[in-house]
């Protein structure tokens, strides 16, 4: 770990921490949602001893990047800006992508909008979802799961952040990723996160050090940056206009674990076995679902994940 | 000619259309204070050649949909109407041709679609006014250069360019800023000097009669100016948006006219990125800028057969 560099890199506006490791062609690797570049700890070493050059952003509004403070600074467009900003400023023409949660959301767009960045992409946990013309994404949320749908609480600038603050971080993050639970997350406005049983002991491929790693930050920085990417949706929504209908155009693996809560959202299974997703991602090239594995599947099971990704790669 | 309204991005967006219904489609996109009208000369002869010539009023002007907020005015908005216009007509690449805000708005849909476009004939704006590095705000540099009453600058306060033309009237404003012809920036002093006196008359130069001065009034009188000036007040909006396409190039085939007397040939930096290096750089397949002596702004009015020959030539290559 000692091994991984750290530096601040100056893009579209931000301040932007990374960490990176390894020499070779480049791996981008973006997290998700309530996670930091640390999430990919396990790949960075190992990409570096493959041959690579393996780089983990905190994205904007996490850990030690800007978190600037509007949510109308965090659409889809900001955070892709951001990205290309970094291979700009690191002189690099093309790199290999890897997203998980939000982190695929922005690989997905980064793909759609700047195909010529990309070499390939192997994207995990959240398929891509085209824009419906007629509903706002955040509006069908809430038509389909209801009002306390998380993604629901979590519009309100600082409703959801007052329930964060009340509960212990530490328990939080265990909570979070070490969930097994495929229904929709719902946080009752009654009972916020108290409604949560204390979680289990943690799992092998979760220590106490990653868990502390994880509060420290998110007791530092706070959960606003992270929260307000949810708060852009319906803003992105608007904005992605211009590419409605527009196909990606960049090889794709996609892994999921079918244990993870997205796995199970009504229509995606379907939508990934049976052609929805290759419609819209013609170069799907592989399609890995891990059994019992949960949403965090890269932490879970790095070796693994890591021998999908260097395998995709490796034909490029 | 047809008068058409597509239902697209969540408004009403009227075109006039003209031309075989399987010719290769011409969009022509205005600026400010124009309207689809500004390509009346073309429009015909595009027809008559055999391509289907599209001129849309814009979001915010004439007889399209101008919604309230300000922020429905990002150039991603009048992308996506332009996307789902050429979507609604047709599965084929289009021809853009573009002038003022219309070149600033195909320079970007050059950049978001390039997949859409088959050719790009772009008049008065250069792209030098390409996405920049966020740090600097678009507008910081404006006022800095040209100081509060440049009209980009006067442009941003909610309000109160409407009030000043309300003052003066609709009719003068258009007079005046459509035979314009000076060759420095526009700078509209809080004086309202720029506008002259109520009584002094401002008489048309020999390509704009009377009729059309009267139509753009008219739909200016109806619609208001917000709509257009709206473009202006998302100039750093936009910029800090656009940050993925920071240094991107423009991989569509490219045509680029513009007047001498045309006040953008005046701005900072524009006589020397067009005829400098950076213009083809940004722009690889673009054809060598055509400089237009004696002619101003509003090039497509002022030298319609020209500009439409300038046009055919250039898009028959393809």
């Amino acid at each position: 770990m000692e091994k991984i560099e750290h530096t601040t890199i100056s893009t579209n506006g931000i301040n932007m921490h990374v960490a990176s490791i390894g020499s070779g062609p480049v791996i981008l690797f973006l997290h998700g949602f309530p996670d930091l570049w640390y999430s990919w700890r396990h790949q960075l070493l190992s990409f570096a001893d493959l041959g690579y050059r393996a780089i983990a952003p905190d994205l904007r509004g996490y850990g030690d990047s800007d978190a600037p403070p509007s949510p109308d600074s965090y659409t889809i467009l900001h955070i892709v800006g951001d990205l290309v900003g970094l291979l700009n400023s690191l002189g690099v023409d093309r790199v290999f992508l890897v997203g998980h949660d939000w982190g695929a959301i922005v690989a997905w767009w980064l793909c759609m909008i700047r195909p010529d960045r990309v070499n390939a992409l192997v994207n995990t946990s959240v398929v891509f979802n085209p824009r419906n013309p007629s509903v706002k994404p955040v509006d069908a949320f809430r038509a389909l799961f209801g009002d306390d749908y998380y993604v629901c609480r979590f519009q309100e600038p600082g409703e959801i952040e007052e329930d964060f603050a009340q509960a212990d971080t530490k328990k939080l993050i265990n909570r979070f990723f070490t969930s097994r639970n495929p229904r929709p997350p719902c946080i009752p406005k009654t009972l916020g996160f108290r409604g949560l049983p204390d979680p289990p002991p943690l799992p092998a491929w979760l220590t106490e050090q990653d868990v502390r790693f994880y509060a420290d930050k998110f007791s530092q920085k706070g959960f606003t940056g992270g929260l307000n990417y949810y708060r852009a949706l319906n803003l992105s929504w608007e904005l992605t206009a211009p590419w409605a209908g527009l196909q990606i155009k960049v090889p794709v693996k996609f892994i999921v674990g079918d244990l993870d809560l997205t796995y199970h959202i009504p229509g995606t299974k379907e939508y990934i076995h049976e052609g929805g997703l290759k419609k819209h991602v013609p170069f799907l090239q592989e399609v890995v679902v891990m059994e019992g594995v949960g949403h965090f599947l890269h932490q879970e099971k790095p070796d693994e994940v890591t021998d999908h990704i260097y395998g995709f790669f490796k034909k490029f | 000619m047809e008068h058409r309204k597509v239902r697209g991005n969540g408004i009403d967006i009227h075109v006039a259309i003209q031309g075989p219904s399987d010719g290769p489609i011409v969009l022509l996109l205005h600026g400010f204070p124009t309207l689809w009208y500004s390509w009346r000369h073309q429009i015909p002869g595009l027809a008559a050649l055999g391509y289907r010539a599209v001129a849309p009023d814009l979001r915010g002007y004439g007889d399209s949909d101008a919604p309230p907020e300000i922020s429905s005015y990002t150039c991603f908005h009048i992308v996506g109407d332009l996307i789902a216009v050429i979507t609604a007509l047709t599965e084929e690449k289009v021809f853009v041709v573009g002038h003022d805000w219309g070149a600033l708005i195909a320079w970007y849909l050059c950049l978001f679609r390039p997949d859409k476009v088959k050719a790009l004939v772009n008049l008065s704006v250069p792209f030098s006014f390409r996405p920049t590095n966020p740090t600097v705000k678009p507008l910081d540099g404006l006022r800095k250069f040209y100081g509060e009453d440049f009209y980009m600058c006067r442009f941003q306060e909610v309000g109160e360019i409407e009030a000043e033309i309300s003052e003066v009237g609709i009719e003068r404003v258009v007079r005046r800023i459509l035979t314009y012809r000076m060759p420095r920036p526009l700078i509209l002093p809080k004086d309202k000097s720029f506008w002259g006196s109520k009584d002094e008359t401002i008489p048309l130069p020999s390509w704009l009669r009377e009729e059309d001065v009267a139509y753009y009034v008219r739909k200016f009188e109806e619609k208001g100016f917000t709509g257009g000036v709206n473009f202006y007040r998302n100039f750093d909006r936009n910029n800090e948006m656009l940050g993925p396409w920071v240094g991107c190039k423009i991989q569509v085939p490219t045509k680029f006219v513009i007047g001498d007397q045309d006040l953008v040939y005046y701005m900072p930096g524009v006589k020397e990125y067009i005829h400098g290096p950076n213009f083809k750089e940004d722009v690889p397949l673009l054809e060598e800028p055509v400089v237009m002596e004696g002619v101003a702004h509003f090039i497509n009015q002022e030298k319609p057969q020209e500009i439409l020959r300038l046009i055919v030539d250039f898009i028959f290559k393809f």
